[in-house]
């Protein structure tokens, strides 16, 4: 394995030391947020409201840091996913769907809180199943029939916007009965009592616990796993890796699908814990943004999540401002986060080295 | 530029006009049908699809086979008289295919540089702003339309263009990809028209949230407004001078012929001859078109939406194709998009053709915005839920078509006609319109990977190689 190890060592290398700039460069941004937000409010937004808007931003992070999650997963082992945006919506649609019909068949048979509950996790589960399903296709089209990758992450996409809308329309548009909402925020016993961190980190809902636990699970697969080598390798030199017995094939199928498994979580983000609503195009870009977020963290969990904070940050910045200060039409804050990607995707936060496979199906010899 | 071939013969387009050597050995009636017969099969194989799904979600509602189909069978029937025989149908299906034409060739030129300009939408939406800006300023009230219609179609064509140059150049300096900073451009360009519309362009005599209408002199005729309109002599000059241009560019075409090129050597003759025919034409149209429409004109109903709009997306094909296949531009953004380094090594200004390609990809996206304004919309003006989707529908078409600007025309045609039989469909048998989307995904699907056809229908590989843009480079941030 020598050989193999020895041009991924750089990458490696670049973990920790770069969540350590990473995190230096989010307290200087954090600092400078709050200093122009205050300007900007009249010095309205005390240390609460600025912790509350801390927390928010981890809300409002996770389906963006889930999303690239997924990504990481499919480019470290070189298949481009751009249909991350597609299969969230549809798993946010399967969600919705599942929790609100699931819970009717569920109420008349048991007690409406476990029910309700019992409907959720079931939901969650069905959202994930149905985003694999989307990125099955994603995963045949682009390596066993070698498309475009782009192009068919964008046939996931739009295919998507075809079947929820449609979807939506049949069954999910009027006569709704009663759903069984959102999940429940979870205080984490001992740790949300700590002054500040315990209301920022460990007062939410379950994804963004699941969130927030995943960046350590992907961190130790990628980096501290054979599969996590393998991985790596069939994304820098799949042949090399071919040469060494590793199934270029079976590793990217793998890693494709539990991508697939995290873009459900993302999806399942909007309606089983953000709002208790689908519509059509709920997403608005997210996997797009969850896309910058991971090319910002170079490709590892711990800076696209920093990454998806700032994104996060971002979006939470705009209801504060329009609260404190109505004059501002709410349409600019809005736009913030789209702004930030395309600075993040000009590289002024530092270069960004992609793996060497990235989006080249492979051919065996 | 001969020493590009000797680079790498294999994954260089042809040059321009070299064509014609090449294509002489091959049946000609074998390259057509190898050219329908995949897009038919995967149009065919998406209708297939779509029916079996009305067919189970109707099926899961009613617990009856016999209605299910009936659904099916109901839902294509209103789909195909919606888009056709119903009264308006055909010129409504007509009316939707023209910002189809305009955003796929877009994109086409987009695909062709290598270049993926998702965007398209968002610089529909700055197009069509820009227009309804600059078509409500009141110093320009008063230009007749010979200045003014020109004038505002460049503004549309410079706003698109402009927004989309954004992403083209971070492309080119900074190699940030163009699919996801031109999709934050497209959020970006939401937001921006909605507040536009919202505050600083809004017109306030208005219940509605909606900018001013534009001037009488910026609107688009429908084909009900002609003989009107032609009552005006300056009106009259220019569709003249417009129809001038097109015999011009017929007479060009017609003296390159190798049959002519023989017969008459002279240049001076030559070029007597063609403006002689231009004038003759344009004399003939300004009398007698005005002439002619005042006595017998077919289109009377003056609420068909039908417009001259699609006379100019015509022109916007032709130009697209001239310019990608006759032009040294055109062979240079070709050669970029197939081979990057061949194209350098070429001496080729790789940044230069990148933001071209953007350029101009938006710039008809931006006309495309511009004429919805000018001449679909029924207050003439931008309003808020200015729905349209077009942008992304236009993806499947370009690919569809494989950006060949005449398949553009057709596949245009049949979203267009989807699109507008799509409403009957719903009202008639009660299945959603997005079943079209969904239909349309599946085409896109099939003709992005053409190998799930090959596979259902038994069907050898093409053996050619086709010239083709590689788009997945790896995501920017260097």
């Amino acid at each position: 394995m020598t050989t193999a190890t020895k041009p991924l060592g750089r990458i490696r290398a670049n973990g920790l030391s770069r969540f350590l700039i990473n995190a230096v460069f989010v307290l200087l941004l954090l600092i400078i947020v709050w200093v122009l937000l205050n300007l900007i409010v009249n010095r309205q937004c005390d240390s609460s409201c600025f912790i509350n808007l801390l927390a928010q931003s981890f809300r409002y992070a996770t389906p963006i840091a889930l999303a690239a999650f997924c990504g990481v997963m499919c480019e470290r082992s070189g298949v481009v996913d751009i249909g991350i945006e597609g299969k969230m919506l549809m798993a946010a649609m399967v969600g919705y769907g599942v929790n609100l019909f699931l819970f009717q068949v569920l109420m008349t048979k048991m007690d409406p809180t476990v029910a309700g509950n019992l409907s959720r996790w079931i939901a969650l589960v069905a959202a994930v199943l149905s985003a694999m399903l989307m990125q099955a296709l994603h995963a045949v089209v682009s390596i066993k029939f070698k498309a475009d990758q782009i192009i068919s992450g964008t046939v996931i996409n739009i295919l998507a916007l075809g079947i929820t809308g449609y979807l939506y329309r049949q069954f999910l548009a009027t006569n709704l009965p009663a759903g069984p909402g959102t999940f429940p925020i979870w205080n984490i016993p001992i740790l949300s009592k700590i002054p500040i961190l315990g209301d920022i980190l460990f007062k939410h809902q379950p994804l963004t616990y699941i969130m927030l636990i995943l960046v350590f699970v992907i961190q130790y697969i990628l980096f501290f796993t054979p599969w996590g080598l393998r991985t790596r390798s069939v994304g820098e030199h799949p042949r090399a890796a071919d040469t060494l017995g590793i199934n270029v094939f079976h590793v990217r199928y793998v890693n494709v699908m539990i991508g697939g498994l995290i873009a459900g979580l993302a999806g399942a983000y909007y309606t089983l814990q953000g709002v208790d609503v689908f519509n059509p195009g709920m997403t608005a870009g997210a996997g797009f943004i969850g896309l910058a977020a991971m090319i910002f963290g170079k490709w590892n969990p711990f800076g696209a999540l920093i990454g998806a904070l700032i994104f996060g940050l971002g979006s939470s910045v705009g209801p504060v401002l329009s609260i404190y200060n109505p004059n501002i039409p709410s349409q600019l804050p809005q736009m913030l986060p789209y702004v930030l990607t395309i600075i993040v995707l000009t590289g002024v936060v530092g270069r960004a080295v992609p793996p060497a496979a990235d989006g080249q199906p492979y051919e065996k010899q | 530029m001969s020493n590009i071939t000797s680079v790498t013969p294999s994954n260089v387009p042809a040059k321009a006009d070299s064509g014609r050597e090449k294509r002489q050995g091959r049946n000609p009636f074998r390259s057509m049908a190898d050219a329908f017969a995949m897009p038919l099969l995967a149009i065919f194989t998406a209708f297939l699809i779509g029916a079996l799904v009305i067919f189970f979600t109707s099926w899961i509602t009613s617990h009856n086979i016999r209605d299910s189909l009936n659904t099916v069978i109901e839902a294509y029937l209103g789909l195909f008289r919606g888009a056709f025989t119903k009264e308006r149908g055909f010129t409504e299906s007509l009316v939707a295919t023209v910002p189809y034409i305009f955003l796929s060739l877009g994109l086409a030129i987009g695909f062709k540089s290598g270049l993926f300009n998702i965007g398209v939408e968002g610089q529909f939406y700055i197009g069509a702003i820009a227009v309804a800006w600059a078509g409500a300023l009141p110093a320009l009230r008063s230009l007749p339309a010979i200045v003014f219609l020109p004038l505002i179609i460049l503004v549309g064509a410079l706003g698109g263009g402009l927004w989309a140059a954004i992403p083209g150049y971070l492309k080119a300096r900074t190699g940030a990809h163009e699919v996801i900073t031109t999709m934050m451009m497209n959020y970006i360009a939401f937001r921006l028209v909605e507040y536009l519309i919202s505050f600083p362009l809004k017109d306030k005599g208005s219940s509605a949230t909606q900018t001013l209408p534009v001037a009488d002199g910026a609107q688009i005729w429908t084909l009900s407004m002609i003989p009107a309109k032609l009552r005006d002599p300056l009106d009259a000059l220019m569709i003249a001078l417009v129809f001038a241009f097109i015999a011009f560019v017929i007479a060009r075409w017609l003296f390159d012929l190798p049959a002519m090129r023989n017969r008459i050597q002279n240049t001076g003759q030559k070029r007597l001859y063609t403006f002689g025919f231009a004038a003759l034409i344009g004399v003939l149209i300004f009398i007698g078109l005005p002439a002619l429409s005042r006595v017998w004109w077919p289109f009377t109903d003056q609420y068909d939406r039908m417009h001259i709009g699609l006379f100019l997306a015509f022109m916007a094909a032709v130009f697209v194709w001239w310019l990608l296949w006759k032009t040294t531009l055109g062979f240079e953004l070709r050669t970029v998009g197939a081979n990057t380094n061949a194209a350098r090594y070429a001496g080729m200004n790789i940044t230069r053709n990148i933001i071209v390609a953007m350029s101009l990809s938006g710039a008809l996206a931006g006309v495309a915005g511009a004429v919805e304004v000018l001449a679909v919309s029924s207050c003439r003006c931008m309003q808020l839920f200015f729905s349209s989707g077009y942008g992304f529908d236009s993806i499947a078409i370009a690919l569809l078509a494989k950006n060949n600007p005449f398949g553009i025309i057709l596949a245009s045609f049949l979203w267009g006609s989807m699109r507008n039989g799509a409403d009957l469909m719903e009202l008639n048998s009660g299945v959603s319109k997005y079943i079209i989307s969904l239909i349309q995904g599946l085409v896109l699907l099939f003709v992005a990977a053409p190998a799930i056809v090959r596979w259902i229908y038994r069907i050898k590989a093409e053996r050619r190689p086709e010239e083709e843009a590689p788009l997945t480079h790896g995501w920017g941030g260097g």
